[in-house]
């Protein structure tokens, strides 16, 4: 009861993580997932592109750690709300008292994961 | 697969308003397939959420721990699932942007929001610029 006392109260904050996470993590993932994930890995650009130092130079100013923690930590909330709705669906209430908790919690832990992955990033040159 | 639970939505104290009593969804219709499936996506995003989060962690960790991710990322599997996130991110989007002039309040403090139309076309001009300038980037095309 004091769980679900807290998601209710938590609510609104949830649905702006959840909503930035279709939003702008949407949005940020496409670029990503089209060069990092498929084009490099698949040859159709050149791999020198993602080399350290560049990717370095990339990520380790303000404006690419921002992105960086947006991209990693908004699709966590994306997926935790989703999956939390699909359960739901498929089974009720009852499921939902422990789930929802657990899966904003992994949701939660992953985006202080993804602030310090940021903060760890060595200063671009 | 089994069929969604009939109370899933249901509030735990009687409410002041009258509801119909809840039934459980068709879920042959394309309509409630599709629903299902946005919902879905919840576990690419999860999962894909980790995998940007060990290339953060990697880059942070120096140059072998990168090299070794983007050799990881070689992998078949791993091509693969970023290819099925990719198809989930332009279902979601294509699904959301729709959605989104219709969930606007009538009034947003004095203005009003601007026509779904306008709306719609600025979310895709947002998408596909912030898609492509990224894209050039990370692919070294620009600047």
């Amino acid at each position: 009861m004091a769980v679900k006392h807290l998601l209710l109260r938590l609510e609104p904050i949830i649905w702006l993580l959840f909503g930035q996470g279709i939003l702008i993590g949407t949005i940020l993932l496409t670029g990503w997932l089209l060069i990092v994930g498929l084009a490099v890995p698949l040859g159709w650009v050149n791999v020198e592109v993602l080399a350290y130092e560049r990717a370095q130079t990339l990520g380790g100013n303000w404006i690419g750690r921002l992105l960086l923690f947006l991209l990693a930590a908004l699709p966590l909330w994306k997926g935790a709300h989703h999956v939390r709705s699909l359960s739901l669906d498929y089974g009720g209430l009852k499921r939902d008292a422990v789930l929802a908790p657990l899966l904003y919690l992994v949701a939660a832990a992953g985006s202080v994961l993804a602030l310090c992955a940021v903060l760890r990033l060595p200063e671009a040159a | 697969m089994s069929l969604a639970h009939p109370d899933a939505m249901r509030s735990t104290r009687p409410e002041p308003t009258r509801t119909a009593p809840p039934f459980r969804p068709d879920y042959t219709t394309p309509r409630m397939r599709r629903y299902l499936l946005f919902d879905a996506t919840g576990f690419l995003y999860l999962l894909v959420g980790f995998v940007v989060l060990r290339a953060i962690w990697a880059l942070s960790s120096g140059s072998e721990a990168w090299a070794a991710l983007l050799r990881d990322f070689q992998n078949p599997l791993y091509v693969i699932f970023h290819a099925l996130c990719f198809v989930s991110v332009i279902f979601v989007g294509v699904r959301f942007f729709r959605l989104f002039p219709k969930a606007q309040p009538p009034r947003v403090g004095p203005l009003k929001p601007p026509p779904g139309p306008v709306i719609f076309a600025l979310l895709y001009t947002v998408w596909i610029g912030v898609t492509i300038v990224f894209a050039a980037i990370l692919a070294g095309v620009w600047p």
